[in-house]
């Protein structure tokens, strides 16, 4: 099977900038349609070598994040052709969903080393330079592989797997009924492949939702503030937004309504719900408060129990709320005021729950907290570009949805056989950018081991 | 006679007959050495022409000028259109043949080629001098000289024949093995290995009772092979029949199982997977009762039959009991046993994409001695190595077609990049292009290369340059041709769409739609002139698959500086750093001519192509500096 990446006609992108938190991150585009994605993501074309401060806007224009932009139109830019930067906030997160919105725009994701690649084939290195590019190729292929395999573990791999699985069967029949039309087995028209295709269109959602970093990284996770009054709840919410957005006292009941607060941790988006104090009361309008409250807890994607961590037992209340929400809705328990008991900050993993000592109120263990939170959004920080490997891989399994779909279409509303299989291949040569390459003769295996094929 | 050519081909089959009238159009004088001119032609397998790939490539052969067709559309008794309902681009034309009408039209066809001459004789050796094949020495002794040498040897290398337990030496079919030539071409540094095929019994059609069995009918209208051809030139038609192997037929095939060579080890070549033999089916598919048998008549004046499926190594006695197990074939006298057939072949990976061998310059190969099966094979590769043995006595720079231009190209590429473990027959999944390179556009992909390299007669230039004329006039037409809500025939339109006519359409925008069709607008055109339904139908497919074919385009642009990025033959992939020690072996053993072509060899990633880029770069850079 050809490789789909044909040289130097493509518009690759990259996030320059290394991986992980920084101030700034940098998305670099390179090639012919970069003045046509500049149009699109900036909304205007920024004068060649000057800098401008504008909107990086995604899906209907809305802004994605404020930054830098800055155009070299070719010959004179680092690649030798039309190149634009963005410069923006280094939040992976953000940097992700602007690169997303550039390849949506027609760009590929660039290979590990192609930037210099082209710099170097367009005469901008010399030739002392050729080493350094080819060590640079190499290195960087071998480290996307193994960010690729991290990225591949788990569910979301037994998925793919399963996924690939699926149009390898519905290729087989496909092709089997187009090249051996004369066997008995015309597949196309006993509507076992229609139903085939629906299933894999199914199994591709389920795959984007386990690859959990899609929604709740780019919708944001809502997390409730939850725990007897008193405990500290609003001290939370504040140290965790940076402002002073609910009413702290010392009076327990002190809030009454149904806090929120839409926070970024690292770029990372939550939606951060302060609840009235949890406990019994007469008075008329808390008992409202704490009505909205478990309204609130039922939506929740995660709750943080807060408890005074002068007191030794939270057990109860913890079962307490076990009890209330469904069990797929994780609780942490923050275990809050160590700053009173000179505790370490910490974060106590058990099998059933997650339990962090913390003091918001001088910000001790606040940034375990965050970690967690972040962990629990599917966003695991490593060292390397795993999460870049993973933003390869939801691009590779969009294109394999598209062409599943117009395949679907041609199939049903056109009955053509031949472009369900053309639609069929590109799916998989889209698909097999994360599984590695499936020959023509891997197919023919495939058919000839599964039917009598031959008169 | 005198004995010095430009070309020799060596062997009458298929691809010798190509290969010499190749070279012969070319204007290159050439000698066709066979053992046996009554031979030439022969169809020494199914009496059938064509199918699904195959028709592909012989109508390719035939925009390319080549003989197959024609002698088809001369000999054909049956002729169908195989994928009717699955769309253009996989509908392929396959003909029942006559084989003795088949073999005079061959014949009468080498016979008026000027700048041929045919000679009988087998030829024994290869005459070799400083790597370079200059000539050929036959049995009794005669050499011959040429500049090119074309071997197409088939299945006669070391023959071997296997029935029952019983084996022999034998060429195809009751002819003669071809073992001096053999073993002398083993002494040269060439790969070589075994494979297998095989046939089924021929059965007597006197003794068949059709009268419960299925007809198979040809297509009507009747298809034509030939872009030259008309329906005119068929024979009288015959039906097929259709009947099954049943439980009763399996059980004796299994109960004798041990007495078959495949099964017993003494058969060590390698048969294809997607033409089994039936003990082979009967095994590997257990579950199923029942396997097709297609009785295909083996001409006009003979009663003997090939019933196809049924091949066979298995001993004579069961060969007679299972046949006649079989629902008609209960009285079946069997003419000719079924027999399985080894012979040697050299790997194709040692070839150049000319089909000259690597190692030896002047020496082409072509047909089944490079490991592939089906004369449509054998013929593509026939045509193409005569025509770059013809261009090598020129000494000019050889002609093949990529894999976006023809399915020949795909099967060179396939293989001198991947080599075979098995007969290679086509098949259109092998083609990546596969809705570009159609059967009804074979012709306006090939014939004015064909026409420019010279393989193409005037009169077939003619007949194309008046079909292209007659597309791009009936688009023109259709184009400039509006309806608009005030046309006398804006009911008819409005019933074609389904809705009221809002606003005006001309008619070639509306054939655009995937679900309209030219016969539907016919009525809409000013007057009926009545284009062919050759050129309709081509203006059809072009417009229903140009969405597809523009995004092919592009693919192919993309890889396009891949193709035309040379590799030099010198190239020492060792010094390359970064490339992995196992893509270096693959690089070294293959020597890809092109960066295209290394990166379909399995195994090379994108970032090795990267390397090589890089390195070429640098290179060209540093010889720069030097001058």
């Amino acid at each position: 099977m050809i490789s789909s990446d044909g040289f130097q006609k493509d518009t690759i992108a990259a996030i320059a900038t290394a991986p992980g938190r920084s101030s700034v991150g940098i998305i670099r585009i390179s090639g012919k349609k970069t003045r046509l994605i500049a149009e699109k993501i900036l909304g205007k074309l920024p004068e060649p070598r000057t800098v401008e401060y504008l909107s990086f806007q995604g899906e209907g224009k809305a802004s994605l994040d404020m930054g830098i932009a800055l155009f070299f139109p070719e010959p004179n830019s680092l690649t030798g052709e039309d190149v634009l930067e963005l410069q923006g906030h280094g939040s992976p997160v953000v940097l992700d969903m602007v690169l997303r919105h550039v390849l949506k725009c027609g760009a590929r994701m660039a290979r590990p080393g192609e930037f210099s690649e082209r710099a170097f084939l367009n005469d901008k290195m010399d030739l002392a330079q050729a080493e350094a590019v080819a060590d640079l190729i190499e290195s960087g292929s071998e480290q996307a592989a193994r960010s690729a395999l991290r990225s591949l573990q788990g569910e979301f791999s037994k998925r793919i797997e399963i996924l690939l699985e699926q149009i390898i069967q519905i290729r087989m029949f496909v092709e089997a009924a187009i090249d051996f039309p004369e066997e008995e087995i015309d597949f196309l028209n006993d509507g076992q492949i229609k139903n085939q295709l629906s299933e894999i269109l199914k199994q591709l959602k389920g795959i984007y939702t386990s690859a959990n970093q899609g929604v709740l990284l780019k919708e944001g996770m809502t997390v409730v503030i939850a725990g007897e009054p008193n405990a500290g709840k609003s001290t939370l919410l504040n140290q965790l937004s940076g402002r002073e957005s609910a009413i702290v006292t010392s009076i327990p009941g002190t809030t009454r309504d149904v806090m929120r607060e839409y926070i970024q941790i690292d770029g990372l988006p939550l939606h951060i719900i302060d609840t009235a104090g949890l406990r019994e009361t007469e008075d008329d309008i808390e008992k409202e408060g704490i009505k909205r409250a478990w309204c609130e807890i039922e939506k929740a994607d995660l709750i943080l129990l807060v408890v005074d961590g002068q007191k030794k037992e939270f057990q109860k209340a913890y079962e307490e709320l076990r009890k209330k929400v469904h069990e797929k809705v994780p609780v942490t328990v923050l275990r809050n005021k160590i700053d009173l008991t000179t505790e370490e900050p910490a974060i106590i993993e058990t099998q059933n729950k997650v339990v962090i000592s913390i003091s918001a109120k001088t910000g001790i263990g606040i940034e375990l907290l965050k970690q967690h939170l972040k962990t629990q959004m599917g966003y695991v920080e490593t060292p390397d570009d795993s999460f870049i490997a993973r933003r390869r891989h939801l691009e590779a399994l969009e294109q394999t949805e598209k062409a599943l779909l117009r395949g679907q279409e041609q199939l049903l509303e056109r009955k053509a056989g031949e472009l369900l299989a053309e639609e069929l291949r590109i799916a998989q040569q889209s698909l097999s950018q994360i599984t590695g390459e499936f020959t023509n003769e891997d197919l023919l295996t495939k058919i000839f081991s599964s039917f009598c094929i031959g008169k | 006679m005198n004995r010095t050519f430009d070309v020799i081909v060596v062997g009458g089959g298929h691809a010798g007959t190509e290969a010499c009238l190749a070279s012969a159009r070319l204007g290159k004088k050439t000698l066709l050495l066979t053992h046996n001119i009554e031979t030439l032609g022969q169809m020494s397998c199914n009496p059938a022409i064509g199918g699904i790939g195959k028709g592909h490539l012989v109508k390719e052969v035939d925009a390319l000028g080549g003989a197959m067709a024609i002698a088809t559309d001369h000999a054909g008794i049956q002729f169908r259109t195989l994928n009717a309902s699955k769309g253009p681009a996989v509908r392929a034309t396959r003909a029942q043949a006559d084989r003795v009408l088949y073999r005079q039209a061959i014949r009468n066809i080498l016979e008026n080629q000027v700048n041929l001459s045919i000679f009988q004789q087998p030829v024994d050796d290869l005459i070799i001098e400083n790597n370079r094949c200059v000539g050929v020495i036959t049995q009794m002794g005669l050499r011959f000289y040429a500049k090119a040498i074309v071997l197409t040897a088939g299945t006669f290398l070391s023959g071997k024949i296997h029935v029952g337990k019983n084996n022999y030496s034998a060429g195809r079919a009751g002819d003669p093995p071809s073992i001096a030539l053999a073993e002398k071409l083993r002494e040269l540094p060439f790969r070589v290995d075994r494979l297998k095929t095989g046939t089924p019994p021929r059965i007597d059609g006197k003794t068949i009772d059709y009268s419960e069995l299925l007809p198979q009918y040809g297509d009507e209208p009747m298809p034509v092979f030939s872009f030259m051809g008309k329906v005119e030139q068929h024979p009288q038609q015959l039906p097929c029949f259709i009947t099954y192997t049943n439980e009763k037929t399996h059980e004796i095939i299994l109960g004798s199982l041990s007495d078959s060579p495949m099964y017993s080890g003494a058969i060590e070549g390698v048969g294809p997977r997607y033409c089994p033999s039936i003990e082979d089916k009967v095994v590997r598919f257990s579950d199923k009762n029942a396997h097709q048998i297609f009785i295909e008549p083996e001409g006009l004046n003979t009663h003997e039959i090939y019933p196809n499926g049924i091949s066979t190594s298995l001993p004579y006695e069961c060969q007679e009991q299972f046949v006649r197990s079989i629902k008609g074939f209960e009285n079946a006298q069997i003419t000719r046993p079924g027999y399985a057939i080894e012979y040697d072949f050299f790997n194709p990976q040692d070839l150049k994409y000319s089909l000259q061998t690597k190692s030896i310059e002047g020496l082409f190969f072509a047909g089944q001695i490079n490991g592939t099966t089906g004369y449509e094979e054998a013929a593509a590769q026939g045509i193409l190595a005569g025509l770059n043995a013809a261009l090598s006595a020129d000494e000019k720079e050889a002609w093949y077609p990529t894999r976006d231009q023809a399915y020949i190209g795909v099967l060179v590429d396939d293989l001198i990049t991947l080599g075979t473990q098995e007969p290679y027959r086509m098949f259109t999944s092998r083609a990546e292009y596969r809705l570009t390179l159609r059967e009804d556009n074979a012709d306006l992909r090939l014939t004015e290369k064909g026409y420019e390299l010279g393989l193409v007669s005037e009169e077939r230039w003619r007949t194309f340059c008046e079909k292209q004329e007659a597309i791009e006039t009936e688009k023109q037409r259709l184009k400039s041709t509006w309806i608009h809500p005030n046309s006398h025939n804006v009911d008819v339109l409005s019933k074609i769409i389904g809705k009221e006519v809002t606003h005006e359409y001309n008619l070639l925008d509306l054939l655009n739609r995937p679900e309209i069709s030219y016969e539907q607008l016919k009525v809409l055109l000013p007057e009926n002139s009545g284009v062919s339904l050759e050129i309709s139908e081509q203006i059809e497919v072009q417009l229903k698959y140009a969405g597809y074919i523009e995004r092919q385009q592009l693919d192919i642009e993309r890889m396009r500086n891949h193709e035309q990025t040379q590799l030099p033959d010198t190239l020492n992939y060792e010094k390359i750093s970064g490339l992995s020690n196992e893509i270096v072996q693959k690089l070294s053993r293959l020597k890809p001519v092109t960066l295209g072509q290394a990166a379909r060899i399995p195994g090379v990633t994108p970032a090795a192509i990267s390397l090589l880029l890089v390195y070429l770069k640098k290179h060209k850079k540093s010889e720069g500096a030097v001058i």
